[in-house]
């Protein structure tokens, strides 16, 4: 098999490239370096969710929790901030995102994996809990002015010289991260085992619980930490911050080529899917689309990537 | 006439010929064996019959006239029945509902005929002894028992022609008798030809009036059954002559290396105890039910134990936990492929690895070096056929399959391998290279358990035997006083 053969991602990139060519004949303003970046600015957002919902969903699991979890973490960093803990409160709003994001994680994966209930009804009830949550702590209103000491934090937000955002370069070493954790790491390998056809696993020693349970976590995290990069560029947040992000997410995965049953996935593949969703959206905004139409294109968009990369699957097989 | 007859039947998929020129007759009444190795064609064949496949050349003729299957529905509509070797059924429905699967006998008034389905199946079940009520769930069913439903159900319909696929794969010899009666019944009442595909020798000598042979997708002739000469078959079928597994007794059997006692657990295993030695390789033969995959699973530690240890080279191991039991050096290759074994999204080189990637991995990252030069290493030793180790393994064949799932366990050095069902679907010639290759692992030392339903394997292959019968062991041959009727008196405590 040729290089190019052998490339999973191949369907899906070529779905990508055409649609950017299609945008760039269709509106002149889709090349400009300021909505290139707008885009990748976008894509950084859903990617980094989407990293973690991959290694759930290769697993053979689904987390529909997402959403409310990127929506509540921000509003606990965002909280933290605004109190001004003792004049540093900087390191601590981190630390309470990432711990709401890590403890919804780990309850998801212990529900799921030792009182077996379905993830799918699990998440989606916490779905609705953390939402809960979000009200809660914030009665309803945003929280959008901070002291002087949350400052530091914001500076996630900003770009190099003014042009080229950090948040895409954080982006883009945590991908890395990501993909070379998945597949050169043991843990990497055991998720795909595990995902592939859990009684084989089982029988070969590996632990599939412990493996999902610390899928769900690395997905919570994820989403918390896609959160705060959200917080750190808008400088504000809203309770109704993240609903309905669960699903760009699972989106993006599922069009990165991830299979949904679990076993198979890439990184790579994600985060093209997480581009082509953030290509379509900002095409449709510069197209002048109107809004209703917007969601019936992304899920034909959806559609044509899950089957032209299955077409392609197909003929592996054989 | 004859009744089905084969013209220059040809159909190829991407990239393979899995049948070229393909002509033969059945005639009407009898019952016609097709063997052949995996990969011969036999499958697609069979599926072109049924209408599930088109031919690319050729045609089918049905009692003279030339017929095309568009659908399954259309070669059903022909009077023709098929029980396929992966046994679709519906696990969440009953008995009564999976025979009436399809159009559903309905009253007057268009409700589902529940009475009639149950009264109709209980009948049916009868003819196979089948000790289960029609509105049991057929998840519950053991495999033999769900393989007996669905030939019930192929025959309700009362076919001309019926295609059985490997049907008595999962069966006891019990089963098989009685398949065998139904199948001659059926045949005498109602003029049924039945075309019978199977890896199983002994039953196609046994029940077939005449074998035909395919092999790489070609037709390679018909012989009568009566008096045709064994070899002769398995030379058409592989082009060679096959030696048959013969037996080798180990050259040094050592000492002890593993220890059952008073093993129970609750009504499946009651008070095993036996001892394994260095290099042997001991047969675990009893029929359907008898426990011996429980007794496999409960060594390995996949099922919990209620009362008795296992114990490799005197220290005993925590039960019920498989990292343990492999440890100590268990492993266990178990009877299902498809559903425990392998993990076909993966490579064939991530399923070798599958269990020794750990003691292989730096400060938690996979070493790419060590995996290739695993894997090349034990694809050489066991002769596994492929092209290229990053193939999805479910592109292999099932005889090649079991060879990477041998390598998966025998790459983490084990002192004690399970083997349940080791050469179940797998034709004769992979047959004889897997029990070779058991021969030799036992010669270097490793000790096997084989459990086993096929009483050649069990007689070629194993310098002893035990017999289980209803989670106890009854019995045990060695090599030199085993026979077929010995083994099957303990298997059914009939004799001692």
């Amino acid at each position: 098999m040729s290089r190019w053969k052998q490339f999973k991602e191949r369907g899906v990139l070529m779905v990508f490239v055409g649609l950017c060519a299609v945008f760039s004949v269709l509106t002149p303003n889709f090349r400009q370096l300021t909505n290139l970046i707008n885009i990748m600015r976008q894509i950084s957002e859903i990617s980094i969710a989407a990293v973690g919902m991959t290694y759930v969903i290769i697993a053979a699991e689904i987390d529909l929790s997402v959403g409310s979890v990127y929506g509540l973490s921000a509003i606990v960093a965002a909280t933290i901030l605004r109190s001004g803990l003792a004049g540093f409160p900087v390191p601590f709003a981190f630390l309470g995102a990432l711990v709401v994001g890590a403890v919804f994680g780990l309850f998801n994966g212990i529900v799921t994996t030792k009182l077996k209930v379905p993830a799918f009804i699990v998440t989606l009830s916490v779905l609705a809990i953390a939402r809960g949550g979000v009200y809660g702590v914030t009665g309803g209103y945003a929280v959008s002015i901070f002291p002087k000491s949350a400052d530091p934090f914001f500076l996630i937000g900003e770009s190099l010289g003014g042009v080229f955002p950090i948040q895409i370069i954080i982006m883009i070493v945590f991908c890395i991260i990501a993909g070379i954790i998945l597949s050169k790491t043991t843990y990497g390998f055991q998720i795909y085992a595990t995902g592939g056809n859990k009684k084989a696993a089982d029988l070969t020693g590996i632990n599939t619980d412990r493996i999902k349970i610390i899928s769900f976590v690395v997905c919570g995290i994820c989403s918390a930490l896609s959160g705060l990069i959200a917080l750190a560029y808008l400088t504000s947040v809203h309770p109704s911050a993240g609903i309905g992000r669960e699903m760009d997410i699972i989106a993006a995965v599922v069009v990165g080529g991830t299979y949904l049953y679990g076993g198979r996935g890439t990184i790579l593949g994600t985060f093209i899917g997480a581009a082509i969703i953030g290509v379509v959206r900002n095409g449709m905004v510069l197209l002048s689309v109107p809004a209703y139409s917007q969601e019936a294109t992304i899920g034909l968009v959806i559609l044509i990537a899950v089957i032209s990369d299955t077409l392609l699957r197909r003929e592996k097989v054989q | 006439m004859n009744h089905i007859e084969f013209h220059e039947i040809s159909k190829s998929f991407p990239g393979v010929q899995a049948l070229s020129d393909v002509s033969f007759f059945i005639r009407k009444g009898e019952i016609h064996a097709l063997v052949g190795e995996n990969g011969a064609g036999k499958s697609t064949l069979i599926n072109i019959c049924f209408g599930v496949l088109r031919p690319d050349k050729g045609h089918i003729a049905l009692n003279g006239s030339s017929v095309r299957f568009e659908s399954t529905k259309d070669a059903e509509r022909h009077k023709i029945a098929t029980v396929f070797q992966e046994i679709p059924v519906c696990n969440n429905m009953t008995v009564a509902q999976n025979i009436f699967l399809g159009p559903a006998p309905k009253t007057l008034h268009g409700f589902l005929d529940t009475r009639f389905m149950n009264a109709e199946t209980k009948n049916l079940l009868r003819i196979f002894d089948i000790a289960r009520q029609p509105n049991e769930i057929m998840g519950n069913l053991s495999l033999a028992e769900q393989s007996m439903v669905q030939i019930l159900r192929a025959t309700y319909s009362k076919p001309d022609f019926l295609i059985l696929d490997e049907p008595t794969s999962s069966l006891s010899s019990e089963q098989k008798a009685l398949l065998f009666q139904f199948v001659e019944k059926l045949r005498n009442e109602r003029d049924l030809t039945v075309l019978y595909v199977s890896h199983r020798m002994e039953e196609v000598f046994e029940i077939s009036n005449r074998i035909s042979v395919l092999k790489d997708g070609r037709y390679v002739g018909t012989v009568d059954t009566p008096g045709v000469d064994h070899g002769m078959i398995i030379k058409m079928m592989v082009g060679r002559n096959i030696e048959k597994h013969i037996y080798q007794r180990s050259s040094v059997l050592g000492e002890t290396v593993a220890e059952v006692k008073n093993l129970s657990r609750g009504k499946l295993l009651k008070n095993i105890s036996f001892s394994l030695r260095k290099g042997e390789i001991v047969g675990l033969a009893g029929l359907q039910g008898a426990g011996r995959t429980e007794l496999g699973r409960a060594i390995f530690g996949a099922d919990p134990i209620d009362t008795g240890f296992v114990s490799i080279e005197g220290t005993r191991i925590p039960p019920g936990n498989v990292r343990h039991a492999m440890d100590a050096g268990i492993a266990m290759i178990s009877e299902n492929r498809r559903d425990e074994g392998i993990i076909s999204a993966m490579s064939v080189s991530d399923n070798l690895i599958l269990v020794s990637f750990r003691s292989a991995s730096k400060l938690g990252f996979l070493v790419g070096r060590w995996i290739k030069r695993t894997v090349e290493t034990y694809i050489g030793m066991l002769k596994v056929k492929l092209s290229s180790p990053q193939q999805r393994i479910d592109s292999l064949s099932g005889g090649n399959q079991q060879k990477v799932i041998i390598a998966r366990w025998l790459a983490n050095n084990p002192k004690l391998l399970i083997c349940d069902e080791l050469t179940r679907g797998i034709d004769v010639g992979s047959k004889a290279e897997l029990q070779g290759i058991l021969s030799d692992l036992a010669k270097k030392g490793l000790t096997v358990l084989l459990i086993s339903s096929e009483m050649p394997e069990l007689l070629s292959t194993c310098d002893r035997i035990l017999v289980m019968h209803t989670g106890r062991i009854t019995g045990e041959l060695s090599h030199e006083e085993a026979t077929e009727e010995r083994i099957l008196f303990l298997a059914t405590a009939l004799g001692k």
